[in-house]
């Protein structure tokens, strides 16, 4: 069963805050949703590892050096930047 | 006869029967008039559009060859990047987000004079069935505009069903090709995994996307997928489509061909639903087809397991919504862990925040194995099945969805509910699977209903052939033109 702490700690982790009037509800909403998940739990996976679809492997390119983006390009998007750089508030006092 | 409607109106360019500005005009009105309702469109680009028209116009004046996509209009789901253009994923965070590069798939058909109409309406970061969890609100059904257009591709499945674009390009993470095209009445193919570039879309679950064709006709999805489908560098899962172009066989006889039936998928099916399917059967008997029946038994899974992955990769792929280097930003914040908290937490909408919520649960220690290693196990037995499958049949024939689109404001309510249509979808992604959604049939109300022929890996040109060979012989259940007729 999913606990109202346990929706805390995940929201923390998520980087996204839960406010008080919603909690419940997500609870509510997680605890169903998991509970379908849980459908798995009595299913065989003995024998199984999985790792890719299809037997894929990477394609990849030659290393040769290829034009990259312009400095000003990529910062066009940011809401802040100065100097060529991006800018956020001191990290470290 | 041509039942390709870009076949049609590249014809009618070439022979000057009308010019490439004459039928983008004629588009950007039907936007005009028909958008306000069907809510398809998101961003329109009249402008581009006129501007391409006129350059396809100038090259058939100095007699110069063109192309079969070239100068036709078309429309792109607001998830491909395309340079210049906004591209919203139709979430707040990325509301004024304009891409600096294009998508491989929009190079391609740019370089080719494709006119862009603009960018459709989708759930919000591709999560949803419904597109009502789009930020500018859902697109609507063009057969009855009380239903929704489904989704996540709801708003190409709208604009092409509605005719106000004449193909477009959506993406498939769980079904969100085939499932809108299914409830809109009109053709929708996912890709193999790997057969079309995914540079410039947007990340959902990286393992489980894919971009495909949304068309009118069977002949129009396999044109398209024909010219988006190369090797492309920037993606190292693409290898780009395997053998010849799909258009060369699309036509062939299917005497002989073997149509799978697996027992799993017509459960739990609507009867009208499952009544279209098993008289589509029929059709394939009558064309000389052999029926071949069989068991799926870890189809059962699919859904479990495909929530589980989907979520758990968006919780990876969209931690980089940080406010920082692109998107919104939170304007009063403490610090930069607030700041970032507080972008996500009113940049992303409801259905998005519990999905990175799941996954990350999923992902936690002490829940890993429980569910995320178990599901991708699982997942290795959903292959292993479809695989013997294949040793005994061509194609699989199944229902996309086991509904007709459902009321506007229906799909909201229930989270899970919600999740269980997208039953006869998921299977696809999870194996990596081509699968393509045709119509064949309408409900008691007059809405679509549509079934799905889902192939081997790499093997679209068998699902396209016995699309094309069911469409031909079962004409009658293609959609109605709505809105302009050309």
């Amino acid at each position: 069963m999913v606990t109202k702490e346990e929706i805390m700690k995940i929201a923390i982790l998520s980087k996204l805050y839960v406010a008080e009037d919603e909690i419940d509800k997500l609870t509510e909403d997680m605890a169903e949703i998991i509970s379908f998940a849980d459908t798995i739990n009595n299913a065989s996976d003995e024998g199984m590892d999985f790792d890719n679809i299809n037997g894929l492997s990477n394609v990849l390119r030659d290393d040769v050096v290829v034009p990259s983006l312009p400095r000003e390009k990529i910062l066009q998007n940011a809401k802040d930047s100065d100097d060529g750089c991006f800018m956020v508030k001191n990290i470290m006092k | 006869m041509s039942e390709s409607k870009i076949a049609a109106l590249h014809k009618a360019l070439v022979e000057k029967e009308l010019s490439c500005t004459e039928l983008t005009e004629k588009y950007i009105k039907a936007i005009e008039t028909e958008n306000g309702e069907l809510n398809a469109y998101v961003t329109v680009t009249a402008e581009q559009a006129m501007e391409t028209a006129g350059a396809v116009d100038e090259k058939i004046a100095a007699g110069k060859e063109i192309g079969l996509l070239e100068g036709i209009p078309m429309t792109l789901k607001d998830n491909i990047s395309t340079e210049g253009i906004r591209t919203t994923c139709c979430s707040k965070i990325l509301e004024d987000y304009v891409p600096i590069y294009n998508a491989y798939v929009w190079d391609v058909l740019k370089a080719q004079n494709a006119v862009l109409l603009g960018k459709t309406n989708m759930d919000e970061f591709a999560m949803g069935s419904s597109c009502e969890n789009s930020y500018f609100g859902g697109a609507k059904n063009p057969h009855n505009t009380a239903h929704v257009a489904g989704g996540s591709s709801g708003g190409v499945a709208s604009a092409v069903g509605g005719n106000i674009a004449v193909y477009g390009l959506g993406s498939d993470t769980g079904g969100s090709i085939r499932q809108p095209a299914s409830f809109c009445g009109i053709v929708g193919m996912k890709p193999t995994y790997g057969a079309v570039s995914r540079y410039g879309l947007i990340a959902y679950a990286s393992s489980l996307d894919q971009i495909g064709p949304i068309t009118t006709s069977v002949e129009d999805a396999a044109i398209v997928f024909d010219a988006v489908s190369g090797h492309d560098t920037m993606d190292s899962t693409c290898s780009g489509r395997q053998g010849a172009p799909v258009c060369e066989s699309l036509k062939n006889d299917i005497k002989g061909m073997k149509i799978g039936i697996a027992k799993e998928y017509m459960e739990g099916i609507r009867d009208d639903v499952r009544s279209a399917v098993e008289e589509a059967i029929e059709v394939y008997r009558s064309l000389g087809a052999d029926i071949v029946e069989f068991d799926l038994p870890s189809l059962k899974y699919a859904l479990p397991v495909y929530y589980i992955i989907a979520c758990a990769e968006a919780s990876s792929n969209l931690g980089r919504y940080d406010g920082i280097r692109y998107g919104y930003k939170a304007e009063n914040y403490l610090d930069v862990n607030d700041m970032v908290k507080k972008t996500r937490s009113s940049g992303f909408g409801e259905e998005v925040k519990r999905r990175i919520l799941l996954g990350t649960y999923v992902l936690s220690s002490g829940y890993y194995d429980a569910y995320y290693k178990k599901a991708q196990n699982l997942r290795g037995r959903i292959v292993q099945d479809f695989r013997d499958a294949y040793r005994k049949c061509d194609v699989i024939l199944a229902p996309t969805v086991p509904m007709t689109a459902f009321e506007n404001g229906h799909a909201v309510s229930d989270p899970v509910e919600t999740y269980l249509t997208d039953i006869c979808t998921v299977p696809v992604n999870i194996c990596g699977l081509p699968g393509i959604s045709v119509p064949c049939g309408f409900d008691a109300k007059g809405l679509p209903i549509g079934m799905q022929l889902i192939g081997n890996s790499f093997e679209e040109a068998k699902i396209l052939n016995a699309a094309w060979q069911y469409e031909q012989a079962a004409g009658k259940f293609r959609a109605a033109d709505i809105g302009v007729r050309n």
